[in-house]
């Protein structure tokens, strides 16, 4: 944070300067509003006076003053959404201005990505989701705000866990380990996920999806998973701006596991002989100890201001999270500035953002349990016996010896320390230069740092064997990245006749630098200093393991170019190439090629549409690319490597081992992904309704996986390499339809459904020259991958009943007596998949007078869950260590040795998730507030579903694995927020 | 144009110093550099030891769980793991224990991975030894490591699929029969162990010198018949002749309260196996080298946390009837415990289940042969492990006198094992029985009893909870995963 504060500190005398730099000159003033066909205000129109930089905006009633010269002889009035206006002002000092709505594929500007597009100049298949169209209420995470609002992106948010983000599939898992999170670029920075986390909600100006290959072949080898560009807003020209958002929820846990309590446990285990010495006589409720309401604040403060020649932005937010288990929580701390300076005859523009957060956690346990049984603390709390005491008559914790590594959980939760933190900055400056009209040389440079640290204390009074066993375990691991890219490019723009030229060139450059560092000592002679002072940790303990470091590195080189060719706004072409190498690849194939290329034809705009009334716009849009993936890859895997590995006993000394960490493949490459995708863009009924319906089939060739090899002649067991392949087909629609338009009244209807079909085309095929046969590899609970069905396709024994004796048997299906539990065995059969099949949302908008409403409506079907937890918790043996869900006690299932069809289950569900009322309060006498708006939203409001556990919403949805091992608590918030903007 | 042109000469230039992406490594080295050097072959012949300590998910000779140890102990009479109606553990011990196995089964899987992964690093080390022209009594040292490791897979799957250079491909992976790799081993074994260090302990404590080379070489003619159907006794007794030229003698068994369970023999699995006897020891370290977790895998909870401080894992138990035979003076019969112990807990002597329902929680009695040395904690305990030792020689010369019909000649041997443990000797001359009886005594859970109820002909009998099984349980099925990776491979007859 201190270069950040010096960068600030250099910056504000230059925004100063900025700021008095005003214009002035003999003039008049002119006031106006601006207003919509229906007389509704239109606020922040722009107000320029042609033939000069001199401008304003409209303000939150329309309204708006400027100074004119008194050369000025035309007014350029515009809004998004709206069709740009002149209006001669003559000697006029009051004009009213309508501009008439453009309809939704319009004027409006969709950033595609090194660049930007009119919407109605798409050809390949992108959602924009604007800002006022993002999911209201307090979010954590800008994913949430995009949920169910574009046709093919799937959010998934698994549990509420304090700063736990959802993760996100566009188009379906197009890897299986290469990667399938798109990339994400904000403000033209590259990253991953995590990018998010630097971003304050309520400052993004527009998300842009892109979705085929034609659209992301212009990120090459990153483009593959799809593309979420993230736009954050920038300061209106010659308007100055105060705003702040403030909104703080109440979060409480919408479903819990029933379990026994203490007497229905004793009673239970009575009946199956579990002796008395197990009951401890207490009445607990660990999971009401464990859990509390949450509560989440967000603010933020942004403000700005400029001339024509300037402007800057900046804000600051925080998100502050207290979660429904006890000692969870978050807190993020964003800063953001923006800079826009225009030189040299405005030939010259740069940009400048500076963007900076700090985020702390304090993380509910994970990976506790035995060995039997391991996840997070939360549901080690469905596990504890109901009849166990939480502590000891000494006021120790409870722990019953017993019992094989036994836990209590809420010790575990007073004295694990589990925290950690980050500071993440980025930065980047952008130069715009017109060497020519219609030449322009661009240059941006971006640098992003991430420092994350994380530490641990586990001490003996956990409860947990190992801490007890080591007097304490302390571990501290640091990590940090370090990302540079550098693009250059030249772009042509050119109106010859009836066509339009937009070609673009470019050249860029990034490396990415990972290190960090890790420590553990164990051994404390008491818990005080927990990981602060390693040094306390009696050090003769140390064992391989305890001290580690690491540092790799990549580089990432590209040259691509695109043309887009429109002739008479009618036939509009859209070709790319991009020629990527990257340093993680094996050295044969180091470089790639990524073309795409589509074409669009407005029929609208035909002559022969001018007569027929149905269609209002009409857009037929076939694409085709390639694209790349590697980002999945870590780097130095493509050569055998010798690794340190504990140490061995040799010569009479123990000394440092080593061995290969991993088999060399020199052929090892990206994965490419072809897609095509057809699709069709429409409005009707008077631009009433309007509508995209896009088909796609993508295939992801060379599919990277770590497959098992033969260890004759692998020295490890197995090998990264290129060779399956994966299929993706689906269709998407979106609607949306302005029902109702009056004074007072709007009704929009918007929705989105996608159907998405996965296959695993190939598994098999060759590595360095050998055939290679895999087939039926695991992936997740009782799923497999195999060829020709979905990934996390279920593989089952079929439940047929339980016996006398409460064992559970299972379907001979090959009828020979043998129950045989391999992977490939005859007696299994398919029961479905993991991946959804289709997703669909509904989100609906009504507004009368000051008063809006919005709604969002999200589903999804056709996926199976394993109910690990449910399996786990309902086996009667269990009983005499362990608690059981209420559920059990009726399956009567004793014991099993199957994981059978009897714990699978349907993963569909719709859930409401969102309602939000806002109340715009009048402020048209206000001195100093230009707009207020009061809002109450609530999140995951209902959900219906068949599946019994806490929530079908978990990551088998977006490809990884296909359980549900139990998960923190989904919670249901409802806020209320503040929207004020000072004049 | 002179702008275009200077950008284009900017841009050009840092093209230029921006086009290379060559892969830069920091925190590791390369294998073909690595293994070059002349402490990389050292190395690598340390490398090939690292492979023998056990740990967990199968790894190594003995000392932790699911690996071969397992699968040649849990598949005998000896002992077994049971699922418990409390809930704990599997039944995937028990099935080994009943003979009903599949090719899918973990252990017989792991138990083959850990093979290959140190054929692979013997042979390594040969290649870069060999390379390097490191002292032949290395080279040999590793050759003999690799002759170790395919007697072992031989033992255990027959027919295998075999390979002495790293860089062969797979379709030049043939599945050597049993007779030939037993040939190899056997031709590996005698053309290197003279060339091995003759030293005793210090740096040559945990590694195949000459002594441990022939003592291999003794086993595996030992069981030549069951390998090759052709008998080496003679061999075996002349390569046993030769381990007694090391100057072995039985570790005394004296009563002494400072041994572990209370006498001098128990030293023998204790933190350093004692050089008078032992012959070959894995040398353990908890958490640094590998692990020794047969007790605490034993006892019960409470048991092993009031004797040691951490909780035991209330595992494996040994049958009645296998304790049974021991004689109520034989000092071996200590290391097996019943009835009331600290800690609250009270074993009993019957298993109720192995499987289903399963036995309860304080059925069955335990052993603490490797009676835990520290450093322990609830991962196991430092305890060295005896792969070849004097006694098991001693035991061997009988056998195969014996079988010569010499059995007279064989008594003394037998009868030098039983007076240690402070029984009588023989009242009459050896028969097969005694001996096969007197190595389940002596060398229980040591990793000997399956080769020894396979070459005495017991394996398939029924026993306590196992029934009568198929001839060709004598073979383990080559695993599934191995099978599905490798299509030349062919499955053991009857799986």
């Amino acid at each position: 944070m201190r270069s950040t504060r010096k960068l600030l500190a250099a910056f504000i005398p230059l925004l100063l300067f900025f700021l008095c730099h005003q214009v002035s000159a003999q003039s008049r003033t002119i006031k106006g509003t601006v207003s919509d066909e229906k007389s509704q205000p239109i606020p922040g129109a722009s107000i320029a006076i042609m033939g000069s930089t001199n401008g304003t905006a409209a303000d939150s009633l329309g309204h708006f003053t400027l100074m004119v010269a008194p050369s000025a002889k035309t007014l350029v009035v515009s809004s998004v959404g709206y069709t740009k206006q002149e209006i001669a002002i003559a000697n006029q000092t009051n004009v009213n201005i309508t501009l008439l709505s453009s309809s939704s594929i319009g004027t409006e500007v969709v950033v595609v990505g090194y660049g930007t597009a009119r919407k109605k100049d798409l050809t390949g298949a992108v959602s924009t989701i604007s800002s006022k169209d993002l999911n209201p209420g307090p979010s954590t995470n800008p994913l949430q705000q995009i949920a169910g609002r574009a046709a093919g992106v799937n959010v998934i948010q698994t549990g509420s866990e304090p700063g736990a983000a959802p993760g996100v599939r566009i188009r379906g898992i197009t890897s299986l380990i290469g990667g399938s999170d798109p990339l994400v670029v904000v403000d033209g920075v590259q990253g991953n996920l995590d990018l998010f986390k630097q971003v304050p909600p309520n400052e993004i100006e527009s998300v842009d999806v892109l979705k085929d290959a034609s659209a992301t072949a212009i990120y090459g080898a990153r483009g593959a998973p799809g593309v979420i560009i993230v736009t954050t807003k920038k300061n209106k020209n010659g308007r100055s701006s105060v705003e702040i958002n403030s909104s703080a929820s109440v979060d409480v846990i919408a479903k819990k596991l029933e379990v026994l309590n203490a007497t229905e446990w004793w009673q239970e285990a009575q009946k199956w002989n579990v002796p008395a010495s197990e009951n401890h006589g207490a009445n607990t409720d660990v999971f009401n100890i464990l859990t509390r309401n949450g509560f989440t604040q967000n603010h933020s403060l942004a403000f700005g201001g400029g001339s024509d020649k300037s402007s800057y932005r900046a804000s600051v937010a925080t998100i502050l999270q207290n979660g429904i288990v006890i000692n969870s929580n978050y807190k993020n701390y964003i800063g953001r500035i923006q800079a826009v300076q225009k030189a040299i005859n405005d030939r010259v523009t740069f940009t400048m953002n500076l963007n900076g957060n700090v985020s702390n956690t304090l993380g509910s346990p994970s990976g506790v349990g035995r060995a039997a049984f391991t996840s997070n603390l939360i549901s080690n709390a469905y596990v504890a016996r109901p009849t166990d005491p939480v502590y000891n008559a000494d006021g120790s914790y409870f722990s019953d010896p017993n019992v094989f590594q036994y836990i209590n959980p809420y010790a575990v939760s007073q004295t694990i320390k589990n925290e950690g933190g980050s500071n993440n900055l980025f930065g980047s400056l952008r130069a715009d230069v017109e060497i020519l009209k219609g030449l322009t040389a661009s240059g941006f440079g971006s640098w992003r740092k991430t420092d994350n640290y994380w530490g641990y204390y586990l001490p003996a009074a956990s409860t947990i064997s190992t801490a007890i066993d080591n007097k304490g375990i302390a571990n501290i691991s640091n990590n940090r990245a370090d990302e540079r890219l550098l693009d250059i490019g030249l772009n042509y723009k050119k109106t010859f006749g009836n066509s339009r030229f937009d070609a673009l060139v470019l050249y860029e450059y990034q490396t990415q630098v990972y290190q960090g560092n890790y420590a553990q000592a164990k051994g404390f002679i008491n818990d005080i200093t927990t990981y602060n002072a390693l040094q306390n940790g009696d050090l003769s303990k140390v064992t391989p393991g305890d001290v580690s470091s690491y540092k790799n590195d990549r580089n990432l080189v590209s040259y691509l170019g695109r043309v887009n060719y429109t002739l008479r706004d009618r036939y509009l072409l859209t070709a790319s190439l991009r020629r990527d190498g990257s340093s993680v690849l094996g050295v044969n194939n180091k470089w790639g090629n990524f073309p795409s290329a589509s074409v669009a034809w407005r029929l609208s705009q035909e002559p022969f549409m001018e007569h027929q009334k149905v269609f209002n716009d009409l857009k037929l849009r076939v694409g085709y690319g390639m694209t790349g993936n590697q980002q999945g890859l870590y780097p130095q895997r493509s050569t055998q490597l010798v690794n340190s590995s504990g140490v061995t006993y040799f010569g009479g000394s123990q000394i440092t081992n080593f061995v290969i960490s991993q088999n060399s493949n020199s052929d090892l490459r990206w994965e490419t992904r072809n897609q095509t995708n057809i699709g069709v863009d429409f409005s009707i009924l008077d631009s009433r309704l309007s509508g995209t319906v896009d088909v796609f089939k993508a295939t992801t060739k060379n599919l990277l996986f770590n497959y098992t090899v033969p260890q004759p002649p692998y020295p490890y067991p197995t090998i990264l390499a290129n060779v399956g392949s994966l299929l993706n087909e689906g269709v998407e629609v979106s609607l949306n339809y302005l029902a109702i338009k009056s004074r007072d009244i709007t009704l929009t209807l918007g929705g989105n459904i996608s159907f998405l079909r996965n296959r695993v085309l190939e598994l098999s095929g060759s590595i360095n020259g050998l055939p290679l046969n895999t087939d039926y590899v695991g992936w997740g609970s009782n799923s497999y991958l195999i060829k020709g069905k979905s990934i996390g396709t279920f593989y089952l024994l079929e439940h047929k009943g339980i016996t006398e004796t409460g064992a559970e048997t299972v379907v001979d299906r090959n009828k020979d007596n043998v129950i045989d539990q391999g992977s490939q065995s005859p007696d299994r059969y398919f029961a479905g998949s993991a991946l959804p099949k289709y997703t669909y949302a509904f989100t609906p908008a009504i507004s009368y007078k000051n008063v809006d409403l919005s709604m969002v409506w999200r589903g999804s079907g056709g996926n199976k869950i394993y109910n690990d937890i449910r399996s786990n918790l309902s086996r009667l043996e269990n009983l005499g260590k362990s608690n059981v869900l209420k559920s059990a006690v009726g399956l009567g299932l004793f014991t099993t040795q199957y994981g059978s069809d009897l714990w699978l289950e349907n993963g569909s569900f719709l859930r409401f998730e969102n309602l939000s009322i806002g109340y715009r309060i009048n402020t048209r006498n206000n001195k100093y507030i230009d707009a207020l708006r009061i809002s109450a939203t609530g999140n995951n409001i209902a959900i219906i579903t068949k599946y019994t556990g806490i929530d079908p919403e978990l990551s088998g949805g977006y490809g990884s694995g296909s359980g549900d091992g139990g998960i923190y608590p989904r919670t249901r918030n409802f806020s209320l927020g503040i929207n004020v903007i000072f004049k | 144009m002179k702008k275009i042109s200077l950008v284009s000469i900017v841009a050009l230039m840092l093209a230029q110093s921006c086009t290379k992406v060559n892969e830069n490594v920091y925190d590791k080295y390369a294998a073909s550099d690595f293994y070059s050097s002349p402490t990389g072959s050292d190395v690598a012949l340390a490398g090939v030891y690292a492979k023998i300590a056990g740990n967990w998910d199968g790894n190594g000779y003995a000392g932790a769980d699911n690996g071969w140890y397992d699968l040649n102990s849990m598949s005998s009479d000896e002992q077994v793991v049971p699922h418990r109606n409390t809930g704990d553990w599997g039944i995937d011990n028990a099935q080994l224990y009943t003979h009903v196995w599949l090719p899918t089964h973990n252990t017989i899987n792991q138990a083959w991975n850990w093979l290959y992964r140190a054929i692979f690093s013997a042979n390594l080390a040969v290649e870069q030894l060999t390379k390097a022209n490191a002292e032949a009594s290395k080279i040999a040292e590793a050759k003999v490591l690799r002759a170790f490791f395919y007697y072992l897979l031989m033992d255990d799957w027959g027919s295998v699929p075999f390979y002495t250079e790293n860089n062969i491909t797979i379709d030049q992976l043939p599945q050597k029969s049993r007779a030939d790799v037993y040939s190899f081993v056997v031709q590996e074994l005698v053309a290197n162990v003279d060339k091995l260090s003759a030293n005793k302990g210090g740096q040559y404590y945990g590694r195949f010198n000459k002594w441990a080379g022939y003592a291999l070489l003794a086993k595996v003619y030992l069981n030549a018949q069951v390998y090759t159907g052709t008998a080496k006794w003679a061999e075996c007794l002349t390569a046993c002749n030769k381990v007694s030229d090391g100057g072995f003698t039985l570790h005394p068994g004296a009563a002494n309260a400072s041994s572990p369970l209370g006498y001098q023999y128990f030293e023998l699995f204790g933190d350093v196996c004692p050089e008078d006897e032992t012959i070959l020891a894995i040398y353990t370290k908890l958490d640094i080298v590998g692990r020794n977790i047969l007790t605490i895998r034993s006892l019960q909870g409470p048991h092993f946390n009031a004797l040691f401080g951490s909780s035991g894992w209330n595992g494996t138990v040994v049958h009645k009837d296998y304790v049974d035979r021991f004689d109520n003076n034989d000092i071996r019969k200590k290391q097996y415990l019943s009835g009331q112990q600290p800690g609250g807990v009270n074993y009993s002597t019957s298993i109720s289940s192995l499987d289903n329902p399963g036995a309860n929680r304080e059925d069955g009695i335990r052993d603490t042969k490797f009676y835990p040395v520290a450093p322990i904690n609830g991962g196991g305990a430092s305890n060295d492990f005896p792969i070849y030792r004097y006694a098991d020689i001693l035991l061997m010369k009988a056998e195969c006198n014996v079988r010569l019909n010499n059995a007279a000649t064989g008594k003394p041997f037998i009868d030098q094992v039983r007076a240690r443990a402070g029984l009588n000797p023989l009242a009459a001359n050896p028969t097969l029985d005694d001996i096969y009886n007197e190595r389940g005594f002596e060398l229980t859970w040591e990793g000997h009893r399956r080769q020894d109820m396979i070459r005495f002909d017991k394996f398939l009998l029924p026993h306590d909870f196992k029934a009568v099984s198929g001839a060709f349980r004598k073979l383990f099925p080559i695993p599934t995963s191995a099978l599905n990776a490798n299509k030349n491979l062919v499955q053991n007859p009857g799986y």
